[in-house]
């Protein structure tokens, strides 16, 4: 159990050095740069062993190709030259305390044209000009993209592999159903998303063994089980295994001759010794255990660029480093080798690091899901697998460099356990918040931890649950589970049920799913009810019929030895993590649109069953026209004191709530992916509820056409005055139906004092833990402190808020990158007064114009 | 026949003229096709599109390279079925089928009228997206052959110097 020896656990007395004040203004200042280093090499290594010819692709073929990439890759120690925000060059003099990049750019995007980075190849010339997240690029480099990547590909990417399997004529070959939908419904965008065309990722890695035993040790380990085993298949995996760990060892070597010959050329004796320091370092690690703070930070880091090599930059997270490098971290600061302020200049410097690339997301993507960063995300504090207090002096130090960096990437999540993780620690987050306007995000160790055990992990394996991508939990180092792997649109199934089996936007003469009874003949609420529930089955079923497909071709296409070389579990099972080989194997599945549906079906049973103000016929009349020339009814239906709306304490409300939670992790937990696992439920919803919100025509909530969805598992935006009874309607919530983690997202008005920071404090208490053990307690809650005002003028000029950062829905954004839909959401969320604990009126805000530069 | 004679006479262009003289004479005779994407697009969008593609891959090495070792067979239909016209790439040219007389494509654009097809190869922003979230153009196929297309369409843009 770790002990606090901090005097003051905020460590205000320690600020940014210079060196990182110099790199965070050019962290700013950079333009994200598309990178075509990887997908240059990962095309040459595949045409001239033939890989585009293989039917499928052995984990030896690929352990090849990475180290083939690892060993040719461009060994960055000092960047020299980015694009500033009007696409001109800048140089600029880094002084990292890391070598290594994740591309080869300064602010990277990588691509993966196995995935989907042909989405991008209509845009090319014209992507650095986009009105939203332009990227930079080259024309030389467009055109090598163009000429000699891209045609490559064509037949290539997963989603194309995943849709020849879905071809009629090709079920009799490959054992599917014929008339399977699951292809045209996931192009129709309205009904749900899968990921796995764009990745799987979304894990967090085992760093500790790397960080232990050095991956020398890995590779020995490898060996021996090789040697041993009779199975082939067993063999050429520990084969796979040992390629890529001498690939990332080259990497690090090639690193460390990078920083020697800089090193000869230095003039300054300081900067000259830092590169001779990093030399020295990269020569050591990983190949061989850390023995200090830094080198295992630096092992930390190689790996990390080595799993984005392979693994799309989508939710892949870094887990509980505050424990995995405590050890290393007390002894250094015991034997004075660094103090507080080098502890955190460290972190500050691989903060930066950590958040060298972005997503690359086309314009059409943009529209829907702009803004994101690779939610990479970080897990502070909570309690260890003995369930003892967690939190020891490291946890601070690095929440003290989030404060100072206010950066997107890492994600933090900190952990707590209420009763056991101290108050003090709990006043420190929220200040943090406070402080930084939107992080970290807090995390109920003891509603998550009942909820992974309800999943089947032990108690230690619960206990040790680190964050991924958004908000979803798994436990580090052995928890497999593509917790994006579906995004469910669920106002889709109840359009379905609104229909009689059809949607508004694939047209009401198309059946698309089955018919459940035109609404208009049912007698009661429970006909609907179930109605709703049977086209929520129809959708489970193809979303997860959809994911086996694609998880069948990831499994034939694109195994993964470097992520499960740096895992736990594959080793022993001498299997990759794509067939099975994690510990814990799990699918996840995200809700979109809870909120919008539960008001929904509420208003359905008060207005059209309960007090039969109007008749289903005229309700769905209404919805067609969108209110118009229902402005009464739509009046009534967003009225909270006239209809049940959650958030509000309301019984009808939250039941309806429950009972949706409670069916979707049934229906769910009724699957089995394509990796033996299961399914899990969460209810984040990244940038997902504008998207689809534009998407979708008028609900009975009241809710118009068009108009954004409410974020995670967050009552509906201005339906809900006191705060309070937010917090309480949705802690009642079970939390063994949100086992893939909840995003509870709340504003608040920034206001001074003690008090507040009191105030803040209770509000979270109270609604982790209500103090009579009834209730689980809510999982998960997460912050913007700011104003309406501030944020319009934000969306106005955005030049005034370079570096304003918010909550989406599960991870932290720059409110200048959001698309004008996404923008619209989060000054439109409702604000609370932490002083009086009520909402703060105000008109919705238009959307915003974005134009192109 | 005055398609094989028109590309006969062509050929020697780009041995003669650069790559810029190239889109400069493109330019010249796809005053039409200028005019469909800059203002309203008529029903001879997609054949002016397609010729202006052809005249291009003729004059131009740089965008011909396009086409290089390139197969690939497009559909292009109107919603109501009552226009269609076929892209063929093979051999390093292109051949378009008026008629669209073709079963074994590998994607096929239904769109609900010019308009709707132009926006969806050329414009940016939300007009790509708005083309698929209202049923204005469907993509079936493999859809990688279609950003291929878009890029080839952007890029003749470019050289007329529109968008």
């Amino acid at each position: 159990m770790a002990h606090i020896t901090l005097r003051d656990i905020s460590l205000k007395d320690y600020g940014l050095t210079p060196r990182v004040s110099h790199l965070k203004n050019i962290y700013f200042k950079a333009m994200p740069e598309i990178c075509i280093e990887r997908p240059r090499l990962v095309t040459r290594f595949s045409l001239e062993n033939g890989l585009f010819e293989k039917e499928h692709m052995s984990i030896l073929d690929k352990a090849r190709l990475y180290r083939f990439v690892l060993k040719k890759r461009t060994p960055i120690v000092r960047h020299s030259r980015a694009y500033e925000e009007r696409m001109e060059p800048f140089e600029f003099k880094d002084a990292p305390l890391f070598a290594g990049s994740t591309t080869s750019k300064f602010k990277g995007v990588p691509l993966y044209p196995e995935f989907l980075a042909l989405t991008l190849w209509p845009e090319l010339w014209s992507i650095s000009k986009r009105a939203s997240n332009p990227f930079h690029i080259t024309d030389s480099e467009v055109k090598e993209l163009n000429y000699e990547i891209f045609p490559h590909w064509i037949e290539h990417s997963i989603l194309e592999l995943a849709r020849k399997r879905c071809y009629e004529e090709n079920r009799e070959k490959y054992g599917l159903e014929k008339h399977a939908p699951e292809i045209k419904l996931f192009e129709r965008l309205v009904f749900f998303m899968a990921s796995k065309p764009n990745c799987i990722s979304h894990t967090i890695p085992d760093f500790l063994r790397a960080i232990k035993v050095g991956l020398r040790g890995i590779i020995e380990d490898a060996k021996q089980r090789g040697e041993g085993t009779a199975d082939p298949s067993q063999g050429e995996f520990y084969e796979a295994l040992v390629e890529v760990l001498e690939g990332i060892i080259t990497y690090s070597r090639n690193l460390a001759g990078e920083a020697e010959k800089l090193a000869q050329r230095e003039a300054n004796s300081t900067l000259k010794k830092e590169l001779l320091d990093i030399a020295r370092i990269q020569r050591r690690v990983p190949e061989f255990p850390a023995e200090t703070f830094r080198e295992g930070l630096t092992t930390v880091w190689i790996c990390w660029t080595a799993i984005h090599l392979e693994n799309p930059n989508v939710g892949l997270s870094l887990g509980r480093l505050d424990q995995v490098l405590y050890d290393l971290y007390r002894q250094d600061i015991e034997n004075q080798s660094i103090d507080l302020q080098d502890a955190i200049e460290l972190i500050c410097c691989l903060w930066l690091k950590i958040g060298d690339h972005v997503p690359s997301i086309p314009e059409a993507g943009e529209q829907l899901f702009g803004g994101t960063g690779s939610n990479q995300a970080i897990t502070f504090g909570g309690v260890d697998k003995e369930g003892n207090d967690a939190v020891n002096d490291l946890t601070y130090v690095m929440l003290r460099a989030t404060e100072l960096m206010k950066l997107r990437d890492p994600n933090p999540n900190a952990r707590y356990y209420p009763g056991i993780n101290s108050r003090d620690y709990l006043r420190r987050l929220c200040e943090v918040n406070l402080e930084t306007g939107a992080i970290p995000a807090i995390h109920n160790d003891r509603a998550i931890i009942k909820a992974l055990t309800s999943k089947g992990e032990t108690l230690e394996q619960a206990r040790d649950y680190g964050v991924i991508g958004c908000v979803e939990p798994g436990s580090n180092g052995r928890f497999y589970g593509h917790t994006g792997a579906l995004l469910l649109n669920l106002t889709s199934a109840l359009d379905l049920a609104l229909f009689n089996g059809r949607h508004r936007n694939t047209g009401m003469d198309l059946l698309i799913s089955k018919e459940t009874g035109d609404p208009r003949n049912l007698s009661t609420f429970e006909e609907f009810k179930e109605a709703f529930a049977e086209q929520t089955r129809w959708l489970i079923d193809q979303a997860t019929n959809l994911n086996n497909i694609l998880g069948w071709v990831h499994q034939d296409f694109y195994p993964t030895p470097i992520l499960s070389a740096l895992f736990e579990g594959p080793m022993e099972k001498g299997k990759d993590l794509i067939q099975g080989g994690a510990l814990i194997n799990s699918s996840g599945a995200a809700i979109i649109g809870l909120a919008d549906v539960a008001d929904s079906l509420s208003a359905i049973q008060k207005v059209v069953f309960e007090e039969k103000e109007v008749s289903f016929a005229d309700l769905l009349d209404a919805l067609g026209k969108d209110f118009v020339g229902y402005g009464a009814l739509q009046t009534r239906l967003m009225n909270p004191e006239k209809t049940p709306k959650y958030g509000n304490e309301d019984t009808v409300a939250d039941t309806n709530v429950t009972w949706i939670v409670e069916l979707l992790d049934r229906e769910f937990g009724k699957k089995e992916n394509y990796r033996g696992g299961s399914y899990r439920v969460g209810y984040w919803t990244m940038t997902n509820h504008a998207g689809f919100g534009r998407l979708t025509g008028a609900l009975p909530s009241g809710r118009k056409a068009r108009e954004n969805f409410t974020s995670g598992i967050t009552p509906v935006s201005g339906v809900t005055p006191s705060l309070i009874k937010a917090l309480n309607s949705v802690a009642n919530q079970p939390a063994q139906s949100l086992s893939s983690g909840v995003a509870l997202n709340l504003k608040f008005t920034p206001e001074s004092g003690e008090r507040i920071l009191d105030d803040f404090v209770a509000y979270m208490e109270g609604y982790f833990d209500d103090g009579d053990g009834k209730r689980d307690g809510g999982m998960e809650v997460q912050f913007i402190i700011e104003d309406h005002t501030t944020l319009a003028e934000a969306a106005e000029h955005p030049e005034k808020h370079p570096e304003l950062l918010v909550r989406v829905s599960g991870y932290t954004a720059y409110f200048k990158d959001l698309n004008p839909q996404m923008q619209k959401e989060i000054v439109d969320r409702t604000e609370y007064s932490l002083s009086s604990g009520s909402m703060i009126p105000y008109p919705p805000f238009p959307l915003p114009k974005r134009t192109r530069r | 026949m005055r398609a094989k004679l028109k590309r006969v006479l062509l050929r020697p262009i780009p041995y003669l003229f650069s790559d810029a003289g190239g889109n400069f004479i493109t330019k010249l005779w796809s005053k039409r096709l200028r005019e469909e994407l800059g203002g309203t697009a008529t029903d001879k969008f997609l054949d002016l599109l397609l010729a202006g593609m052809d005249l291009a891959f003729a004059l131009s090495k740089g965008y011909r390279k396009n086409i290089r070792d390139f197969e690939g067979r497009y559909l292009f239909r109107s919603a109501d079925k009552r226009v269609a016209s076929a892209a063929i790439f093979k051999d390093g040219d292109m051949h378009v089928d008026p008629e669209g007389a073709i079963d074994d494509w590998d994607v096929r654009v239904t769109f609900k009228d010019w308009k709707a097809l132009r926006d969806f190869l050329f414009s940016g922003d939300q007009d790509i997206l708005d083309s698929l979230l209202e049923n204005k153009v469907e993509v079936d196929g493999n859809p990688n052959y279609i950003f291929k297309y878009g890029f080839m369409a952007r890029d003749l843009g470019r050289r007329l110097g529109v968008g």
